[in-house]
């Protein structure tokens, strides 16, 4: 006889009084099974009953419904990006007084109860399921929501979105991060080919010294600033040391602002690094954002040429396009914050963008760019049509025709999009819509029968 | 056939087997993020001629093939200046020759946004001269007014010994504070040379013209990036746009002591106030079509020239009050605050007058004991326009 009392039973037997010694057949019965069972099996059971059980998915459907909420409310002072990372992509929720350094979990996050709806929807289908040919559709169907909600986390965690800017006649074999930076350092030396180390932006703003074994120096961080604005600094009016003791940092400064989370404004990061070799410092730079997308050097560009005329602008701001470099023991390296780029094995040449809109009007009719592919190694060489609802799909990636530029009207935006896992939403819809009709004709035909035979 | 007792162990295996891989397999899947920290070392092709063509001169500028004009100024060149290439950052350039071959150099620099507070500037020039920096009251005693093409301009002048080259050196220095651009009017020299030029320096900032010049221009309101908030000292947010022609310009009565000054391409009208102990402040008029960038963003835009951090909607409409107009409703802002051009402390009301498709906006600032004598005034003003 086991008195194991830790073994944990599928039903609680009813509570008897002290002392009492009746016990009825099937409370007999019971507790003879009950101390058949071993204690890590019953641990097992009651793990799986509890996964199992449909207070979980009630419980989980219920925590998904308050994250959702709060998540899109939180959007408004966080921003799309950071709410996405602090309410949907984690585990837990944090949270930690004003000032404080610490954060405690408070909150189930999107991982959690995702993933516990996952367990649940897959532990009760093994558990409770019984293979039957009429239960063929049922069977389908729970397979299809798992493969919708498993290719659903492996679209958060790998894919990847970016954006190529592109002017016609330009060619690029990159595109940019739209959500990440990195300071990259570039040996131009070698006449075939650059050697490229980027610093993903996760390091660059805890600051401090960055190495890497491929570089024969330290970078300092001195200084990084989330969101920045440039400013020209002439030694006339400008009373304080530049910013920098090499580069665009001795002709502009790099102005800290507050951060911004709103759905219509961007960060536009700046960072004041020094170079730190064995002879000692060769320098600080200033490096931005604000000195490599097209962008926002058009927009210098274009309110200089506004405030000082024509000629003073482009002494400005052919001061701004110089790559900002130096050479130590015989390399010439340059230096970048800059969107995290993704480079490719090919090329695309931005042929022709079109902007057409409905005759007589402003409203827009369609965009589309011509664009040439070109690859080096398969020696591809075609054009493509991108438009709306057209997208290339190419060595895993997909172009979408994602925007323009309001102030040039040869710039196009192409959205690149690598997911994996695309596939599954339209596999996972295929077999849950095809399980429902199984399930549907096999009751149907099962219906008939019976009619039949009766 | 297998027993029962066997079909039960297998079920009970395979269902915790199933259990253990779905939660290893969701904490992989869910790791998989890690390595973000990863620093990436890759090589890549040099950039070949069409990757970079259009990358050399970013997209939208215009063409610049031809000799680009320097800003349209002009003024009456005194006849011993001899004209030098501007160089950097400079509209005019000249080489003044002297006898014994003493030299001085004149240069005129418009600069953006903030350009430093005077007496930073000031005590800069005092310093490359080797004299003491003065404080705010020395300031405004050795400071002269100076017209500077028909604007209000500040004249300091200094002498002592080059801190370099230890030669006695003397420096004129003229600014200008324009709606977009400080404009630097310097002549740096031997001592004796530039005193003896001192009137000729001042004739020829008198005789100078802004007009046609880039930095007489208010900055227009450029694109920004469909996702970049307001930059403040490139891009005003919702800077009023150019302003309506001469037959559209209101009626008004002017206050006493407003002084119509020319306020410059883009806006109505300029009026300059100058108090009894010097103290000055402008009251600017422009126009927008539509709603001008609307309330809260001219009142952001208003407090970042005051230093004061930007407002949400609802403070902005606990810190507005109405006016009556004649035909409506005006807006009426009163901030205060630090003036980002020249680091005093300023004090501004503006008044926002919806009027159909357009808006109007009056913007009184300078110290504030000259604002708080000029508020009533001041909105008087706003409320004796009679709009066309």
């Amino acid at each position: 006889m086991n008195g194991n009392k830790s073994a944990t039973v599928l039903e609680t037997p009813p509570k008897r009084a002290k002392g009492s010694q009746g016990k009825g057949p099937s409370a007999a019965g019971a507790k003879g099974e009950k101390e058949k069972r071993s204690g890590a099996d019953g641990f097992f059971t009651g793990l799986i009953d509890f996964f199992a059980s449909l207070r979980l998915t009630v419980v989980c459907l219920f925590l998904g419904m308050i994250l959702v909420f709060w998540g899109t409310l939180a959007q408004v002072d966080f921003g799309l990006f950071k709410a996405q990372n602090e309410f949907f992509r984690s585990f837990f929720i944090h949270w930690g007084p004003k000032g404080a350094t610490w954060k405690m979990p408070i909150f189930p996050g999107g991982y959690l109860v995702g993933g516990l709806l996952l367990i649940n929807l897959v532990t009760a289908h093994f558990t409770r399921f019984k293979w039957t040919r009429k239960k063929i559709g049922i069977w389908m169907v729970h397979v299809g929501v798992i493969l919708l909600l498993v290719g659903q986390l492996l679209t958060d965690v790998l894919s990847r979105e970016s954006h190529m800017w592109l002017s016609e006649g330009q060619a690029k074999n990159y595109s940019d991060s739209s959500s990440h930076d990195e300071l990259a350092l570039v040996d131009t030396s070698n006449p075939d080919y650059d050697e490229v180390v980027a610093f993903p932006d996760s390091l660059v703003t805890k600051k401090g010294e960055l190495r890497n074994a491929k570089l024969p120096f330290t970078i300092r961080v001195k200084n990084y600033f989330a969101n920045s604005e440039p400013q020209v600094r002439a030694p006339i009016a400008d009373n304080s040391p530049p910013q920098a003791t090499a580069g665009i940092g001795q002709r502009f400064t790099f102005l800290e602002t507050a951060p911004t989370a709103t759905m219509d404004s961007r960060n536009i990061p700046a960072a004041v690094v020094e170079i730190l070799t064995d002879e000692g410092s060769i320098g600080t730079w200033v490096v931005s954002n604000w000195l490599v997308e097209e962008k926002l050097l058009q927009l210098v560009q274009t309110n200089f040429r506004n405030q000082l005329g024509e000629s003073l602008a482009q002494q400005l701001c052919s001061r701004l396009l110089q790559p900002q470099e130096f050479t130590y023991r015989g390399h010439t390296y340059q230096l970048a914050l800059r969107p995290e780029r993704f480079y490719k094995p090919f090329n695309i040449q931005l042929l022709k963008f079109s902007h057409d809109i409905y005759r007589g009007t402003d409203i827009p009719k369609n965009f589309s760019s011509r664009i040439h592919l070109q690859r080096a190694d398969t020696g591809e060489d075609r054009e493509a049509l991108i438009y709306m609802n057209n997208p290339l799909r190419y060595a895993g990636e997909t172009y979408y025709q994602s925007g323009f530029d309001d102030v040039d009207p040869r710039v196009t935006i192409l959205q690149v999009v690598h997911n994996p896992s695309w596939l599954t939403p339209y596999f996972s819809c295929i077999l849950v819509a095809a399980g429902l009709l199984v399930q549907f004709l096999t009751h149907l035909f099962g219906f008939i029968t019976k009619r039949k035979t009766t | 056939m297998p027993k029962p007792s066997d079909l039960m162990f297998i079920t009970a295996q395979v269902k915790i087997n199933a259990l253990t891989c779905i939660v290893a397999g969701s904490l992989l899947s869910a790791f998989t993020g890690c390595g973000r920290d990863d620093v990436r070392t890759y090589r890549v092709p040099k950039e070949t001629n069409s990757q970079l063509a259009a990358a050399d001169l970013p997209t939208g500028h215009p063409d610049v093939s031809g000799a680009a004009a320097l800003p349209a100024t002009s003024a009456n060149v005194p006849a011993d200046w001899q004209e030098a290439p501007p160089g950097e950052m400079r509209v005019a350039s000249f080489h003044v020759k002297g006898k014994d071959s003493k030299m001085a150099d004149v240069s005129v620099i418009p600069l953006p946004g903030m350009a430093g507070r005077d007496i930073d500037n000031v005590n800069r020039w005092r310093g490359q001269v080797g004299l003491a920096p003065v404080s705010d009251a020395e300031l405004a005693k050795i400071t002269e007014s100076v017209q500077v093409g028909g604007q209000d301009g500040k004249l300091y002048e200094m002498a002592g010994q080059n801190s370099d080259s230890g030669e006695k050196q003397r420096i004129l220095a003229a600014i200008v504070r324009r709606p977009d651009a400080a404009w630097f009017f310097k002549m740096v020299g031997d001592d004796a040379l530039v005193a003896e030029q001192k009137s000729a320096f001042v004739d020829y900032l008198k005789s100078f013209s802004f007009t046609g010049s880039g930095g007489g221009a208010a900055m227009q309101d450029a694109q920004l990036p469909p996702s970049h908030s307001p930059i403040g000292n490139i891009l005003p947010a919702a800077a009023p746009s150019a302003p309506a022609s001469s037959e559209g310009k209101p009626e008004w009565q002017v206050p006493p002591g407003w002084k119509e000054i020319d306020g410059g391409q883009f806006l109505v009208s300029k009026f300059i106030i100058i108090s009894s102990d010097n103290l000055q402040a402008a009251v600017n008029v422009s126009m927008s079509a539509g709603d001008g960038g609307g309330v809260l963003g001219n009142v952001n835009r208003w407090r970042g020239q005051l230093g004061l951090s930007q407002q949400s909607q609802a403070e902005v409409d606990k810190l507005v009050q109405s006016i009556d107009i004649e035909g409506g409703k005006a807006i009426l802002v009163d901030m205060s605050g630090t003036d980002m051009k020249s680091g005093a402390k300023t004090r501004l009301i503006g008044a926002i007058v919806p009027k159909g498709q357009q808006t109007w906006f009056y913007k009184l600032m300078g110290p504030a004991a000259l604002i708080e004598q000029q508020k009533e005034a001041f909105t008087k003003f706003v409320q004796s326009v009679k709009y066309r």
